[in-house]
C-alpha cells in the first residue's frame, strides 16, 4: 500500500480522468509531514482521512484544534464510494492545547481506544497551533524556540511511538491494516509571510527530525483557481524503489473544489 | 530504538553487548570508541547504568517506557522507538545546536540495554499514559 497521501493523490487524479502514475514508485513511508498552506492543507488532511475510511475497515483518529464545519467539496468528486458508513470510521478529536492533546495521544494504547478496532492511521492538523502559540508555556523545557523545539520534538516523538505501538498491535490483531500511519500538517509562523529560505523555522527545523517524509505545497499561480504544487520528497529512504520525488498539481478553484492532476 | 543512529554506533552497542556478556565488562579500546563517538557523555552514561539508573516501565496494554534517574534524583522519560529525552541538555545540544546525537540518559538506556543492566517495572496503563504525556505520576 502506497503511503496515505500518494494515495489520496493518486485516487484524485485518477477520478479527474488523469490516468495514475504507473510507476510512481511506491513508498513504504509511515509518517508524512504536510508542509504548506493550511487551508488547503487542512482540506488534504480531510481527503486523506475520508480516503481511508472509505476502504472499510481502516480507523482514523483526526486532532484538530478547530471543529469541522462539513467535508471538502472534493470529497463526492474523489471518492464517489464514500457512504456515512464509512465516516463512521474517523474519530475526530479536538484538544485545544497541546498538553491536551499530549494526554489523548499518550493513552491511545489504553484497551478502551484499541478495540475493537485499532487504529491505523493517526491524523494532526496544524501542529503549529499547539506548539507555536504564544504564552502557552505549561509544561516547561526553557523559553522562546528552546521550549517551542523541545515541545515539538516531544509531540513527534510521541507520536511515532503511538504509532509503533498500534503497529504492532495490528499486525498482531489484524496484519493487512497494518502499520499504523502518521500523517500531520505544519505552516511556518503565518505573520511571517513566506518562509525564508536563509533561515529555516526553528520549530520545522525540529519536526525535519522527527518526519523525513514531507509533502510541500507550494503556491504555483492562478488568480481566480489558486495552483498548488505538491511535493512528496524523502520517500526513498528504506525502500526498494528508488522513486525519484513525486510530484502533483492541486487546483483549487473558488468555490472550493479541489482538483488534482499529475504532473 | 533503531535507525535513528549511524552506522558506527549501532556497531560499537553490538560490540559491547557481546562482550559484556563473555567478560561482563567494557574493555578499554570500546571505552575509547564510545567517548569518541560521543563524548564526555560516554562516562556519565556509564555511570548512570553502573548506578542501575535505567528502569523499562511496561503497562498491562504493553505500552513501554524508559525512566532514567538523573543525578539529581529527578525522572526522565524516554520512548523506546525514537529519540526523545525532556532534560535541558537534550533540548539545547541535540534539538537547538544539532551538535550530539544523545544526552546522557539516551546513550545511558542505549549501554545499560547493551549490559543488560536494565531494571524492570510494571506500571497501570493510566500512569503510563501520564507518564508519556510528560507528566508525573503520584508514586
Ligand atoms: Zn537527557
Amino acid at each position: 500500500m502506497a503511503d496515505i497521501l500518494t494515495h489520496v493523490f493518486r485516487t484524485c487524479a485518477a477520478q479527474s480522468g488523469q490516468a495514475p502514475h504507473a510507476s510512481g514508485g511506491q513508498s513504504s513511508s509511515r509518517s508524512v509531514l504536510l508542509v504548506g498552506d493550511r487551508g488547503t492543507s487542512r482540506s488534504v488532511l480531510l481527503l486523506a482521512a475520508l480516503s481511508a475510511a472509505s476502504q472499510g475497515r481502516v480507523k482514523v483518529l483526526f486532532f484538530t484544534r478547530t471543529q469541522i464545519q462539513s467535508l471538502p467539496r472534493s470529497a463526492h468528486t474523489c471518492l464517489p464510494a464514500l457512504s456515512p458508513a464509512n465516516l463512521k470510521m474517523i474519530k475526530f478529536y479536538y484538544p485545544q492545547t497541546v498538553e491536551e492533546l499530549q494526554q489523548q495521544v499518550a493513552s491511545l494504547h489504553e484497551p478502551a481506544n484499541t478495540s475493537p478496532t485499532t487504529p491505523s492511521l493517526i491524523i494532526v492538523d496544524r501542529l503549529q497551533s499547539f506548539l507555536c502559540t504564544q504564552g502557552g508555556g505549561g509544561g516547561g523545557g526553557g523559553h522562546g524556540h528552546q521550549g517551542e523545539q523541545s515541545r515539538a520534538a516531544h509531540l513527534s516523538a510521541l507520536l511515532h511511538d503511538t504509532a509503533a505501538f498500534l503497529t504492532q498491535l495490528l499486525e498482531r490483531r489484524t496484519p493487512g491494516l497494518a502499520p499504523c500511519r502518521l500523517l500531520a500538517s505544519f505552516q511556518s509562523d503565518p505573520e511571517a509571510g513566506p518562509a525564508d529560505p536563509g533561515r529555516p523555522d526553528p520549530v520545522l527545523a525540529v519536526l525535519d527530525r522527527y518526519f523525513p517524509v514531507q509533502c510541500r505545497l507550494e503556491r504555483a499561480g492562478g488568480y481566480l483557481e489558486e495552483v498548488w504544487r505538491v511535493n512528496l520528497t524523502g520517500t526513498t529512504e528504506g525502500t526498494d524503489h528508488a522513486d525519484a520525488p513525486q510530484e502533483w498539481q492541486l487546483v483549487v478553484s473558488p468555490d472550493g473544489l479541489i482538483e488534482v492532476r499529475s504532473v | 530504538m533503531r535507525s535513528f543512529l549511524p552506522a558506527v554506533a549501532e556497531q560499537l552497542f553490538k560490540d559491547i553487548q557481546k562482550t559484556y556478556e563473555e567478560k561482563s565488562q567494557i574493555p578499554d579500546d570500546l571505552l575509547i570508541a564510545l567517548k569518541f563517538v560521543f563524548g564526555s557523555c560516554a562516562v556519565q552514561a556509564l555511570d548512570l547504568v553502573d548506578k542501575h539508573s535505567v528502569t523499562c516501565l511496561s503497562s498491562p496494554s504493553g505500552r513501554k517506557a524508559f525512566q532514567v534517574m538523573g543525578g539529581s534524583g529527578r525522572l526522565y522519560t524516554c520512548f523506546t522507538s525514537c529519540h526523545y529525552c525532556p532534560c535541558p541538555a537534550f533540548a539545547y545540544t541535540v534539538l537547538r545546536r544539532n551538535e550530539g546525537l544523545l544526552c546522557k540518559h539516551l546513550l545511558g538506556v542505549y549501554l545499560s540495554q547493551a549490559m543488560g543492566l536494565t531494571q524492570q517495572e510494571s506500571i497501570s496503563d493510566q500512569d503510563i499514559s501520564t507518564l508519556l504525556a510528560g507528566g508525573a505520576t503520584a508514586s
